[in-house]
């Protein structure tokens, strides 16, 4: 199953849960699933319209989605990785290795 | 790295200034670490912060003035009249490489004139150090002052100033850096600094390194090579703060860490008018822009604001300003928290302990909340030295204890920044620990999910790691890591510094500042949060509240927790 990384500014609808294992689909319904089980989850990522929030970026694999990133397909033992721009400590931002 | 550093020692009882070998011991040592060092061997801890047994510290980080990217802030450090604890005050701007490029590794100034009316800047130069007759600049707001210093320095010169609030020794006045325009808009905010300056007699520092070149690291070529890596690695990812601190409004507001109206809400109904979308939008129509506030920085986080007319403003308005400023004072509009920056910056005041206070002054009914016109009139009249302005400028505390208020959310007497505690609970253990009193850039973890007993460690490694970046030079929104602070450390020296000495650096940090208080009589049970945070709840049914255990808490500081790998990859937050 893919995985959900959940950053953690994130990660009080999910308790504290780092690493949300999800069916496989689009990075939508993946984002969906979450929701699923930690409801508030979706509003810190999607706005009202749906569309990912301004302030979000998604990684697959460590590739940042870019265009139409909620329609991305997320594969079996894919890495969904949600970025958020803000600081908050941890490894939360994907950065190239030197 | 360069042997032949040297100490700047200013002496204002005699009103001069010399050099000295900068000791073997501190090699390792810059910014904030060296400051620590510097104020527990030196210092004063149970006088009077502004006495002449007050010592004033400023001191690049250890790698200030390399090439090595967004390295060249500075600390300010001292005992802070505002807490009455140790306080380091990190700034970016050009006067810290400018310093290292001339081999000066830290300014040690003492004593004070005995007559309070005189001024005295200090010159630093490639022909040396001198202080000199600086009445002419008195009373001068930082703009015109630093107008006036380019009349007599060459255009290469960076500045290090105080305005009124500092001379009228003001305990939330600030130090003001000049970026890399001149202009005295980034600042040393927290805890009162600029007032101990202003004690000294100290209006400004001329620093000019002219065309000097970067400092040389041993192991040049593999520096280089690494500083190129770094930065392309950098560019490549996602550059979170490209827009700015104030692109953060509306997630912290999600978070409800947006506090409204002297923290009695956690959310603003003003975020979209606060938002710093609306400062970027700005740029097409009127000019302005995102720009480095230092020579070399990649991280480009500094908004330069136009008013309507396109005609400069201000820079930077960020995050903690928007919000301690705009949303806890129930302003709405981020152009008149604009111009309450601009005041602040010229009259020189820390943003958040001025926009504390004003909210309580609002909070206690001394005037509406939302009134921006007021909100101005009070930052002139603390230029202006009257009552109000006064009790005002000299923050949170003092404002509450005039107006005899119950709610001032303040930390050892300092006042909470924008980042909340009762959502960011483990982030208020950092406020109730650290040396530096309520300082989000003493350790920042917004990890609202985090369980209890993870606090106190996340509390303590954050508060370290945040302690090695503020003495390294680097700016925290670079994000490095001790590991990648230990690796520029090796090739700078051109030996090998291991990531558990770059830690080990860090907590040494923590414990000279932890003794210093000790002897200025802070105790332990002063680790604590005002009763406002732990009975005032915000979010949904206002359930979010401060419910930390004491002992979990005291758990941060009571020994150090083993390190472990994350603390080597923990990047720097503020």
């Amino acid at each position: 199953m893919p995985t959900v990384v959940v950053p953690p500014p994130f990660r009080g609808p999910t308790l504290g849960v780092e690493k949300i294992e999800v069916p496989a689909g689009s990075a939508r319904q993946c984002l969906e699933a979450v929701d699923a089980h930690h409801p508030g989850f979706r509003d810190l990522v999607v706005d009202a319209a749906g569309e990912l929030h301004r302030f979000v970026k998604l990684f697959r694999n460590g590739e940042q989605l870019v265009g139409d990133a909620l329609a991305e397909p997320i594969a079996e033992g894919d890495r969904l990785e949600v970025l958020s721009a803000i600081a908050g400590g941890s490894c939360a931002a994907p950065r190239a290795r030197l | 790295m360069a042997s032949g550093d040297k100490s700047i020692r200013v002496d204002m009882n005699s009103q001069t200034a010399k050099t000295e070998p900068f000791p073997e011991r501190w090699q390792l040592l810059g910014g904030r670490a060296l400051s620590a060092r510097i104020l527990l061997e030196e210092g004063d801890p149970a006088g009077d912060a502004l006495g002449s047994g007050n010592v004033l510290v400023m001191a690049p980080g250890v790698l200030s003035g390399t090439s090595a990217p967004t390295s060249g802030r500075i600390s300010m450090g001292g005992k802070s009249p505002l807490t009455g604890g140790i306080k380091e005050a990190n700034a970016g701007g050009n006067p810290g490489q400018d310093l290292m490029k001339l081999g000066y590794r830290c300014i040690i100034v003492t004593g004070k004139p005995k007559d309070p009316s005189k001024r005295y800047g200090l010159e630093v130069d490639a022909q040396g150090v001198r202080v000199v007759a600086a009445d002419a600049h008195k009373g001068l707001w930082n703009y015109a002052s630093c107008e006036k210093l380019y009349e007599k320095y060459p255009k290469t010169a960076s500045f290090i100033s105080i305005g009124p609030a500092g001379e009228m020794q003001l305990t939330g006045a600030s130090i003001a850096c000049t970026d890399e325009k001149g202009r005295p808009a980034r600042h040393a905010a927290r805890g009162g600094l600029g007032a101990v300056m202003g004690s000294k007699g100290l209006k400004y520092v001329a620093v000019d390194a002219g065309k000097l070149a970067v400092r040389q690291p041993a192991a040049r070529k593999e520096f280089f090579g690494y500083s190129k890596e770094y930065t392309k690695a950098y560019q490549a990812g996602p550059q979170m703060f490209k827009f700015g601190t104030s692109s953060v409004v509306p997630i912290a507001n999600m978070l409800n860490t947006f506090p409204y109206r002297n923290r009695t809400e956690g959310q603003s109904p003003d975020v979209a008018s606060l938002d710093g979308k609306r400062i970027v939008e700005s740029f097409e129509t009127r000019g302005g822009g995102m720009h480095n506030c230092m020579t070399g920085c990649i991280v480009q986080c500094s908004n330069v604001v136009h008013d309507k007319d396109g005609n400069y403003k201000t820079s930077a308005l960020e995050f903690e300003t928007l919000t301690l400023l705009g949303a806890n004072c129930g302003i709405a509009s981020w152009e008149d928290v604009a111009d309450l920056d601009r005041l602040c910056d010229e009259i020189g005041l820390d943003t958040i302990e001025t926009g504390a206070a004003i909210a309580i002054y609002m909070d206690s009914g001394g005037m509406e909340f939302g009134d921006a016109a007021g909100a101005k009139r009070i930052l002139r009249e603390i230029a202006e030295g009257t009552e109000l302005g006064k009790a005002i400028g000299n923050g949170a505390v003092s404002i509450g204890k005039k107006r005899n208020h119950k709610r001032v959310p303040a930390v050892k007497g300092q006042a909470i920044p924008a980042w909340d505690p009762r959502p960011l609970k483990a982030t208020g253990v950092t406020y109730a620990t650290s040396p530096m009193g309520a300082d989000h850039t003493a350790g920042l973890i917004i990890n609202p999910g985090m369980p209890a007993t993870e606090f106190a460690r996340a509390s303590q490694e954050s508060q370290l790691v945040n302690a090695v970046c503020d003495s390294s030079g680097f700016c925290q929104f670079l994000q490095p890591s001790i590991e990648d602070i230990a690796k520029y450390y090796t090739l700078y020296l051109g030996r090998d510094v291991t990531r558990e000495q770059v830690a080990d650096i860090g907590w040494q940090c923590l414990q000279d500042e932890w003794e210093f208080n000790r002897r200025a009589g802070w105790t332990p049970d002063k680790d604590d949060l005002p009763e406002c945070m732990k009975t005032e709840g915000v979010g949904p049914n206002h359930v979010m509240k401060f419910d930390v255990p004491k002992e979990i808490i005291d758990a941060a500081r009571a020994q150090r927790f083993a390190p472990r790998e994350e603390l080597f990859k923990l990047k720097a937050t503020g």
